[in-house]
């Protein structure tokens, strides 16, 4: 009897001692979580992994000083491989198995589509960063998903403004045939219709993508004689046809247009054979605007990393601006409260002020059109003749994404 | 449907240019893929990687060089006999024991490696994909009549013919050729005249996987060096080894032929169906010819 209740005795003493120990480090351990699934295999990661640097700095600084809401930031990550099932098992296990408070990702259209509906169900927000399906926050948006990304929508906006400007009047469409392609050619062809209707389309070509050889389309869009060509390339082909153009001298003899064809995502791996005088419409530069703000940021991001910031480094600052900001405003962690807080809110950036607009979750990005040009002092092409276009120039109307998501 | 307006004359010759100059590479990778198959009757599925590795060791040879002149015509020669190095060891450390064995094991094997040089290119060149630019002087291109036609695919119509006239010559003219083309048909007879038939398979099988390395070196200037270049070409090449006839070269040069230029002339006539074109080639050729246009060997 004496050595039984000793035993008991011992033993919830040995339940308290250990609930003592594992309770505290439970409350004083909890990150705030923030999980990002992305591609950072093959050719996309050149992109991506500006997006990681760029956020994991920000969370760095603010753990330096102190956390936030008294929580340090964790940022877990996950490779898709560009493939939508691994892509989409691991987002399961960053919001199953690691709780993660903040979902962010992805390069590929199709598994930010699925990891939104994922989201949307387990009621985690999911910022998507550089997939630019315009169903992100259009016909497929919802409350909790953002995009601080430009979408095919805008991009054709934006596209359209610029090309409306010039005098060409007979275009081809030529692209990848794939959804992203096909979805960049129409937003910019039916932008160009409504802004000016005479514009006519005389053909169009459609190659699959990673095509090899673009000398036979090239070589077949010339003897169509168009005034003008709409490239409509994916992130996989940007780099290659420009180099069959140049090598087919075809921005010599007609004016073309490419989305991103300014970026220096692009442009760097062509270094100076690059073609010249292409027409491009780009987020972000890194030499332009000379604001403070940019310039800054480019300092830090070089500084840190000890190359130049490309596009996806000022996604990844504006996902930190807006997530730990909106935690901030909100003053808890609770879902809730941070999806209002963002909604409607404004940051500072090295794009200027952007907006997150409430109706849809949409980031209000300026869009950057410009010509590639030889300049000296760099050993690649940049842009200039920049033409900036607000970010509410470009954004679909409120009636046009309330008629998409109604369908 | 829209066809493309203004089809001159001009702009078709100019088309057909373009393609004959990608039925070279074609053809020289097929050539290789359909050697093999005659005469060893394997078909060998890691001829597409073997293709990829051919592509990626120019790429670093040639930058070794600084991407000059020399550094790409040294490529050029050493690549491809690297390709036919690494065919030499896997076939006499693995599949010279197997050919006593099921056919299937063969086919197995040849899928394995190419899964393993696959992820083997990985490894080693990283998952980025790769440019790299012709020397100065093959590249820009011609004025054909106000169409550009790039001085590279025109390096490339002349190679077509020389490597298509050097492997007649080796098949119908050396020995080897000879021997090989004779093992195709009756395995077992050379064998009982004396003959080593299983090094008449590896210097065969080398020379196979040294045409698919040279393949994969001479496309290296013209489009990105990238992961997934195996699978594109290998399904290009078997079909064209099997409308060519199973283990005929002049099969396969008709089938490249026919492959290439089906491919630029829809781009022309169709440009939106433009992909379709070379498979629906096949198939009809398929309906009409089930066992290929050429006497096949088996």
């Amino acid at each position: 009897m004496k050595k039984l209740s000793v035993f008991y005795i011992s033993l919830s003493i040995l339940i308290i001692a250990c609930m003592f120990v594992i309770a505290p480090s439970s409350f004083a351990a909890k990150a705030l979580k923030i999980g990002i699934v992305d591609c950072y295999s093959g050719p996309p990661a050149a992109y991506t992994n500006d997006v990681r640097d760029a956020f994991k700095l920000e969370a760095e600084k603010i753990n330096a000083a102190g956390g936030i809401l008294g929580r340090k930031i964790e940022v877990l990550t996950r490779d898709s491989k560009f493939k939508v099932d691994l892509g989409l098992s691991a987002a399961k296990e960053l919001i199953y198995r690691e709780n993660v408070d903040i979902m962010m990702g992805t390069i590929n259209s199709a598994l930010a589509l699925a990891i939104s509906d994922l989201c949307k169900k387990e009621k985690v927000p999911f910022f998507v960063t550089f997939a630019k399906s315009a169903k992100i926050t259009g016909a497929k948006g919802h409350r909790y998903v953002f995009s601080i990304t430009e979408n095919t929508a805008l991009v054709g906006k934006a596209a359209a403004a610029g090309l409306a400007k010039k005098p060409y009047q007979k275009y081809w469409i030529a692209g990848d045939d794939y959804e992203y392609g096909h979805a960049v050619a129409d937003g910019v062809w039916n932008n160009l219709k409504k802004m000016k209707p005479d514009v006519e389309l005389l053909g169009q070509s459609w190659w699959k993508v990673g095509e090899p050889d673009f000398t036979p389309y090239i070589t077949a869009i010339l003897s169509a004689k168009p005034d003008a060509v709409i490239v409509a390339t994916g992130g996989r082909d940007c780099v290659p046809f420009l180099k069959a153009a140049k090598a087919t001298g075809f921005n010599e003899r007609v004016p073309f247009f490419m989305h991103t064809a300014t970026e220096l995502g692009t442009l760097k791996p062509l270094g100076l054979n690059a073609p010249e005088n292409v027409i491009g419409t780009s987020n972000y530069f890194y030499y332009y605007p000379e604001t403070s703000a940019n310039k800054s940021f480019v300092k830090n991001f070089e500084t840190a990393f000890n190359r130049k910031p490309a596009v996806g480094a000022v996604y990844g600052k504006l996902a930190a601006e807006f997530i730990f900001g909106a935690y901030k405003k909100a003053g808890k962690v609770d879902t809730e409260k941070f999806i209002d807080n963002v909604q409607g809110m404004w940051v500072n950036s090295p794009l200027g002020q952007v907006t997150m607009r409430a109706y849809d979750h949409q980031a209000m990005l300026p869009m950057f059109m410009g010509v590639t040009k030889k300049v000296a002092g760099y050993d690649f092409l940049i842009a200039t003749d920049i033409v900036t276009i607000p970010g509410k120039d470009v954004m679909p109307s409120i009636a046009e994404i309330k008629k998409a998501r109604k369908k | 449907m829209e066809f493309a307006a203004n089809i001159t004359l001009f702009a078709l010759l100019q088309q057909v240019l373009v393609g004959l100059s990608r039925t070279t590479i074609l053809f020289i990778v097929a050539s290789g893929l359909s050697l093999v198959l005659g005469v060893l009757r394997i078909p060998n599925i890691a001829h597409g990687s073997l293709y990829m590795i051919g592509a990626f060791l120019t790429y670093t040879i040639a930058t070794l060089f600084g991407q000059s002149a020399l550094g790409f015509w040294l490529a050029l020669i050493v690549a491809p006999l690297c390709v036919a190095v690494i065919s030499f060891l896997v076939e006499r450390g693995l599949f010279c024991h197997l050919y006593e064995r099921e056919h299937m094991m063969l086919l197995l094997f040849t899928f394995a490696f190419s899964l393993v040089f696959g992820d083997m290119v990985k490894l080693i060149w990283g998952s980025d994909y790769r440019s790299l630019t012709a020397p100065l002087f093959l590249q820009g291109s011609f004025s054909i009549s106000g169409f550009p036609f790039p001085r590279y695919n025109l390096f490339l119509l002349i190679v077509g013919p020389l490597v298509a006239a050097g492997l007649w010559f080796l098949t119908n003219k050396t020995k080897i050729g000879k021997i090989a083309r004779a093992a195709a048909v009756d395995r077992e007879m050379v064998g009982a005249i004396g003959i080593n038939v299983s090094w008449v398979f590896a210097a065969v099988f080398v020379i196979g996987c040294y045409l698919a390395g040279l393949g994969g070196a001479l496309v290296a200037p013209t489009q990105n060096i990238t992961q997934g270049m195996d699978h594109a070409i290998i399904i290009e090449a078997f079909l064209i080894v099997i409308i060519g006839g199973l283990g005929n070269i002049w099969g396969a040069l008709l089938g490249a032929l026919i492959f290439g230029l089906t491919d630029s002339i829809g781009i022309l006539l169709l440009p939106q169906f433009a992909i379709v074109f070379p498979y629906m080639a096949v198939v009809t050729v398929l309906l009409f010819r089930p066992k290929g246009l050429l006497k096949s060997v088996w």
